[in-house]
């Protein structure tokens, strides 16, 4: 899709009227002038008509000034010139805008696993809290509010604000409901039409707010200047287009200000000082609107026009997706969309968008044959469009002709398929009496529908690949009626429908009135979602109509429809330039002349089954009036027009208004009937809340907050809070927050929840919970001890006058902790939901525990040993035994590490560390190593070398076998160290087979690709297994490292966002602490004590007092058992890389080892380069 | 393009894990995650050729000393980090260094100095004339002084030592005293390179 050129005329005089132009993204403008396309607008135009006043949610900005965004007021989507439009982002509606971009993303985003999204209502707290941050700034948060009491029109609006939220709750409640049945893919269609839903309830949300501050704004104005008026009604006000003050001074004389105030004067000066548009259409257009714009600020000739293409620098950041394109902006606006690309694209779009909410509608409960025609008829309609473009390609290039063949044939059967479903459908069930299409028939349809998209896809990738080879050209529409005008199809089809169902159309000229039927509304009303003349045509009651399709309009047409499919229409259809004979679906419903694309939708919605249910004065009034009394069937009649998620823009939806937009949102009579309860419901939706301080990432998870804001999301009210999220925020929390603030932010939570009577019980429930979980399992006294002087006085105080049991247990609690030494409740090992006794998972208790491998002889060494007699070696033990108690005297280590003693590199502190275990664990793997040193070096034959390096790799097999990694790294590190390594003459007695087995050992500690092996292995490991803590050590550092200790909340527009705690690296902490915990549970091995003191004793002797020094000790040793080989006549390759004499070196490593060999090496650079 | 292996060794809590990160990581990733196989991968250009540095950090297993030689065996260039701020995170640079020329059987292996934590220049304790003086008893290996926190000479250094590993490479059997020459030659150029940068970024350290 391609933007239009620039709309301006004249383009002469850029250069005088270049800003300095900021590489800004606005993520919201709102139009300033009104813009209408002076061409006609037809279904293909993407060109979106502006009001002034329309706020528009941006999506992307192409460098010649044309913004791809989508119209608040309308959903629909499409291009629009910025330069009519000026950044919207005033500071009280800032987080209102804010979270309507994170909702759009969110509920547009292909990627949100809506189960899990929409099981609860998280995503919906944004929107709330945005509106309430609104009212907040603006001093209108309660209906008693001064502000609300004195001015009627800012009461209306903020009604009708709060009623369009309490809507958009309630959908999303549904919304909720839907997932919570667990349904298949079936039911796709139905989230997909409430999600579509949801997003132009949110429009109009934010619509409503803006509206709402414009009143206010009015408000401010009529304050401050002498008013000349009296109160203006509430129909003036609304009508009246934002109005920039005469005298922007008068502003300083304001007595009450407020921060809403001053964001709207700004934003008022602001307009006046935007560039203006003065072809001489605005002009006079504008003049002749009298709009109350300072007339300074549009000079009079025509050189002010300021086209954006210059002003916008070319490297807009686009944050979404920009629609590439291969169209020079050169191309003239009216021409560009004749092109067949655009052409191409629009009628796609189309075709997908019907189709999407046809099978949409699939999915409801039933429907009537007549509904079931329509949309139908619809899709077929959109779909014979997009096969003209396509033919029309073929036409141009016959060598494409060929290689799209395959493609439409493929597309035109699959129409046709879903005719044949459809009108199978009908013939069967159009003799019932109830004429209603059961859901269990569907099936068909929704494959037909489902095929005929995947089709349409196909043939357009095709199509598009060709014309990237052909070149784009224009479209003309053909003299032999290929033309795509949707309006001509219409009356080609109504012609044929008539003579098949005459009795149906007088039906939609008159609409039967039927007693029952309560009177229309008011016509001057006007609908928001639909153009104003044709919504009483519309609005006959369905089972008036249905009854009479039955028995006459409906059989005809199935018939007609039968003959135009045979068979033999596939192949004549191709490879001909002319258009392929598409089925046609006459509707009888199809009577009028001006039939255009938009009023096809209305119809769609008028026709939803659930109005069946409604009342008919609602389906036609359509206004906000009624979300209250009747919310499912009033809100049907909004989903007409969205587009699916398929499928935007969605060009059906381009029409014309008759009103401006702004006073299309205006209070009309019909809100004063809102009922009372939406002022009951105000303050639930509006419960004080942080929401709009948290962060979520695209699967919903917490990546950042304020304090409030995760403490809220701690002592939520209506869902349990993840359990991810409050085992991390246990773990965690000192990371980021004191013990004093954290228990001073729950009292908070606790009182200011007060505000919310109706969930204050449920959250201060859960305040007082996390405080004893806090206290029973996860307190630690040496830092927590400080908020005891908080806790203290909220347990016997707030939450004893309040939950006197509670309040009771929480001081119990808090003064046994100061005196307990650990936690008062044990803690289950791991906060990740592992327990320890989980081991019953894996091994079950009574398993016999393995016998142990030691012979009489062998406990007879041991206790001569002990009783002072000769040290056995480890050739003495089986490596088996000897792996199990190795194995044993880790995991005893392993399982006793505390999470803590991994936060914040406590085990890296060079003194006082707390990381007790984690310390004894590294201890223990260097003091293995070192006694597999200490073994093969004490023998000065090579061979008796040999055969305890054989020994050790066998020690080291056993140990993978037990999934002791941890055992394993020490053995082969000591094995492969530069001590080991270098006893070439040992090493050459071991035989290839062991050799191999350490090579194959070696592969598996490798730390290669980030220790690629040994993550793949202990990834899905099943316990027991005792993980080589070395990775998570460096893991958790570098998450530490690699990650801020704080994000920033998005900004809107220029504004730099709030910054916040980055939850997600604690996550990212707890994560890795919890796949550590997650093995820490004992082997089920016998302990045997002899061995494991004498395995003791060998460990303290290989001990030294420093580390340095026994590697040191034990690399004289080896050079001492196979000194350097001097009489070698040539030496080892890696040896004579230093070109040196290998006697010098040795000599030097011998004795000058620990000597000052800096000294020794300055001075002989020449000599021996060192 | 080649693989170029990296081991980054230095005392605990001289910042090398901030190094190494701040080096992987692009700016524009939101949130790092170390755990997986292309987290110390990155691609660079030096001297117009394409480089994937593989880099191994041991950082929060320093007390794993037996496990040093096994992450040192895997590497062709080592960054011997310590911070200005600790004279004794210098003097543990002397023991690694040892026992990467013994694992490595070659006393040419390249090396870079580093001296990390630039930014805290008011708690500095190693003057620069003193980590001058370790680098040239070192065989002349070239010292930066780096701030990983303000990503201050971070490219730089995995570049120098990325520039020692190819030209070790091109030069695999020189003449003794051709190989003297060279190094000469080659290790005044980052001397020089990075007075130039004390000169100009006294703002920064």
């Amino acid at each position: 899709m391609t933007p239009p050129a620039t709309p301006n005329g004249s383009q002469e005089d850029l250069r005088q009227h270049i800003e300095p132009s900021q590489p800004v993204f606005h993520n919201f403008l709102r139009a300033f002038y009104p813009f209408h396309p002076t061409y006609a607008i037809s279904d293909t135009t993407v060109t979106l008509p502006l009001n002034e006043g329309d706020v528009i949610l941006v999506h992307s900005i192409h460098t010649n000034g044309w913004a791809d965004g989508t119209l608040l007021v309308s959903g629909a989507r499409g291009w629009l010139p910025t330069n009519y439009c000026e950044a919207y982002d005033p500071e009280s509606m800032r987080n209102l805008l804010k979270a309507l971009l994170n909702f759009w993303d969110l509920l547009r985003s292909p990627m949100t696993r809506d189960s899990e999204l929409f099981a609860n209502q998280e995503f919906m707290r944004g929107i709330i809290a945005g509106v309430r941050y609104l009212l907040e700034r603006s001093n209108c948060l309660t209906r008693e509010s001064n502000l609300v009491q004195s001015n009627d029109g800012l009461r209306r609006n903020r009604k009708a604000l709060l009623s369009d939220l309490s809507a958009l709750v309630k959908t999303a409640k549904r919304l909720q409901e839907f997932t919570a049945v667990r349904h298949n893919q079936a039911n796709e269609g139905e989230v997909n039409n409430t999600i579509d839903e949801m997003i132009l309830k949110a429009f109009k949300i934010v619509t409503r707010g803006v509206r709402f501050l414009d009143v206010l704004e009015d408000d401010i104005r009529s304050r401050q200047q002498p008013v000349h008026r009296v109160m203006a009604t509430v129909a003036e006000e609304v009508y009246n287009p934002p109005t920039p003050p005469a005298d922007s001074t008068s502003f300083e004389g304001t007595q009450q200000v407020d921060p809403a105030y001053e964001a709207a004067s700004r934003r008022s000066s602001s307009h006046s000082s935007g560039s203006g548009l003065s072809n001489s259409y605005e002009q006079t257009k504008r003049q002749s609107q009298s709009y109350k714009r300072m007339s300074t600020t549009f000079p009079n000739n025509s050189s002010a026009s300021r086209p954006l293409s210059t002003a916008r620098p070319t490297s807009v950041h686009i944050k979404r997706q920009s629609i590439s394109h291969r169209l020079s902006a050169s191309i003239p606006a009216a021409q560009r969309q004749n092109l067949v690309s655009e052409k191409l694209n629009a009628s796609h779009d189309l075709f997908l968008s019907h189709l999407a909410s046809f099978i949409g509608r699939l999915h409801l409960q039933s429907q009537s044959s007549a509904e079931l025609i329509l949309s139908v008829r619809q899709s077929v309609t959109a779909g014979r469009e997009l096969l003209l473009v396509v033919e029309a390609i073929c036409a141009h290039d016959l060598q494409s002709a060929e290689a799209l063949d395959p493609a439409r044939n493929m597309m035109y059967n699959r129409i046709n398929r879903l005719v044949n479903a459809a009108r199978d459908i009908i013939t069967a069930s159009g003799i019932e009496e109830e004429d209603v299409v059961m859901p269990q028939q569907n099936g068909r349809l929704l494959t037909a529908a489902t095929d005929c998209v995947k089709a349409a896809g196909e043939c357009v990738a095709n199509t598009k690949f060709v014309i990237e080879r052909i070149g784009d050209f224009e479209f003309e529409p053909q003299a032999e009626g290929l033309g795509i005008d949707v309006a001509s199809i219409g009356v080609v089809s109504i012609e044929e429908a008539k003579p098949s169902a005459p009795e149906s159309a007088p039906q939609e000229t008159t609409p039967p009135e039927p007693a029952s039927r309560p009177p229309p509304p008011p016509l001057v009303i006007p609908s928001y979602e639909k153009p104003l003349p044709e919504v009483p045509l519309s609005s006959p009651p369905i089972t008036e109509q249905t009854t009479q399709l039955s028995q006459g309009g409906l059989q005809p047409v199935v018939e007609d429809e039968t003959k135009e499919m045979a068979p033999e229409d596939t192949k004549r259809m191709s490879r001909k330039s002319m258009l392929p004979p598409l089925p046609k679906m006459t509707s009888p419903l199809l009577t009028q002349e001006d039939y255009s694309p938009s009023e096809q939708s209305m119809n769609e919605g008028e026709f939803q089954p659930s109005f069946r249910s409604g009342s008919i004065a609602i389906s036609s009034s359509g206004t906000s009036s009624t979300y209250l009394s009747s919310m499912r069937d009033s809100e049907s009649s909004m989903i007409s027009q969205t587009s699916t998620r398929a499928t935007t823009p969605d060009n059906s939806i381009y029409v014309p208004r008759n009103q401006p937009s702004i006073s299309d949102l205006s209070v009309s009579g019909s809100q004063s009937t809102l009922a009372d309860d939406a002022d009951e419901g105000e303050s639930k939706m509006l419960e004080k809340t942080f929401a709009h301080e948290l962060l979520h990432n695209k699967e919903g998870q917490i990546t950042g907050g304020t304090l409030p804001a995760l403490v809220e999301r701690l002592t939520t009210h209506d869902s349990t809070p993840d359990a991810m999220f409050v085992s991390t925020f246990y773990l965690t929390f000192r990371l980021f927050v004191s013990p004093m603030e954290l228990a001073k932010a729950l009292v908070d939570r606790f009182d200011y929840v007060a505000e919310s009577p109706h969930i204050a019980g449920p959250v201060r429930l859960r305040v007082y919970n996390i405080f004893k979980g806090w206290l029973e399992s996860h307190w630690r006294n040496l830092s927590d001890h400080d908020a005891l002087v908080v806790i203290e006085p909220f347990a016997q105080d707030k939450l004893g006058r309040a939950l006197p049991a509670a309040g009771k247990r929480l001081l119990d609690l808090a003064q046994k902790v100061s005196s307990a030494d650990g936690p008062l409740v044990p803690r289950l090992v791991s906060s990740m939901g592992k327990t320890s006794t989980s081991l019953a998972q894996y091994i079950p208790a009574d398993t016999p525990l393995p016998p142990a491998v030691l012979s009489k002889s062998q406990i007879a060494l041991l206790k001569n040993w002990k009783m002072g007699g000769s040290n056995p070696t480890i050739l003495e033990f089986d490596p088996l035994e000897l792996a199990r108690q190795l194995t044993i005297k880790e995991m005893n280590i392993f399982c006793s590490i505390m999470p803590e003693e991994l936060l914040g590199s406590e085990w890296t502190k060079r003194s006082g560390s707390n990381a007790i275990n984690v310390r004894a664990m590294s201890t223990l793997s260097t003091d293995l190593s070192n006694l597999v040193a200490d073994t093969i070096l004490q023998y000065d034959d090579a061979k008796k070398r040999a055969v305890i390096i054989k020994h050790w790799i066998k020690i080291a097999h056993k140990c993978l076998e037990l999934n002791n990694y941890d055992s394993l790294m020490a053995i082969i590190c000591s094995l492969n160290s530069s001590t080991i390594i270098r006893l070439k003459r040992t090493w050459d007695v071991v035989s290839v087979k062991r050799k191999d087995m350490l090579k194959g050992l070696q592969a598996i500690v490798e730390p290669d690709k980030n220790y690629a092996v040994l993550r793949r292995r202990l990834h899905d490991h099943v316990p027991p297994c005792l993980p080589f803590v070395g990775t998570y050590l460096t893991d958790l550092t570098f998450v530490d490292a690699g990650n801020p200790a704080t994000k920033q909340l998005p900004g809107l527009g220029d504004s730099e966002g709030m910054s916040v705690i980055n939850f997600d690296k604690h996550t990212r902490t707890a994560k890795i602490i919890g796949e550590l915990q997650r093995f820490q549970i004992p082997y089920r091995l016998t302990e045997i004590p002899e061995l494991q003191e004498w395995i003791q004793a060998q460990i303290v002797r290989v001990k030294s007092s420093s580390e340095n020094e026994n590697v040191q000790q034990y690399y004289r040793k080896s050079l001492l058992l196979e000194p350097r080989e001097i009489t070698h006549p040539k030496p080892s390759p890696i040896e004579a890389q230093n070109g040196w004499s290998a006697g010098q070196k040795e000599k030097f490593d011998i004795f000058a080892w620990t000597h000052s060999r800096d000294k020794e090496r300055s001075g002989s650079v020449s000599a021996t380069p060192i | 393009m080649r693989d170029y292996h990296i081991v980054v060794l230095g005392a605990g809590g001289v910042g090398k894990s901030c190094l190494t990160a701040q080096f992987v990581q692009n700016v524009w990733i939101e949130s790092y995650d170390p755990t997986i196989e292309d987290s110390y991968r990155k691609q660079i250009e030096v001297d117009g050729r394409q480089c994937m540095l593989e880099i191994l950090d041991t950082a929060g297993t320093e007390q794993f000393t037996a496990m040093r030689e096994l992450y040192m065996k895997t590497g062709q260039g080592f960054l011997l980090v310590f911070s200005i701020t600790s004279q004794s995170s210098l003097a543990e640079l002397q023991e690694l260094r040892e026992q990467i020329i013994r694992i490595k059987d070659d006393e040419n292996v390249p090396i870079v100095i580093v001296g990390n934590k630039s930014d805290l220049e008011e708690d500095r304790v190693v003057t620069r004339q003193r980590a001058f003086t370790v680098s040239q008893s070192w065989g002349n290996a070239p010292y930066y002084e780096t701030s990983a926190r303000q990503r201050a000479n971070v490219d730089e250094v995995f570049i120098d030592l990325c520039r020692q590993i190819i030209r070790k490479d091109n030069t695999t059997t020189p003449s003794i005293d051709e190989e003297v020459v060279y190094r000469r030659r080659e290790h005044r150029r980052p001397h020089r390179s990075r007075r130039k940068k004390r000169d100009g970024g006294c703002t920064i350290l």
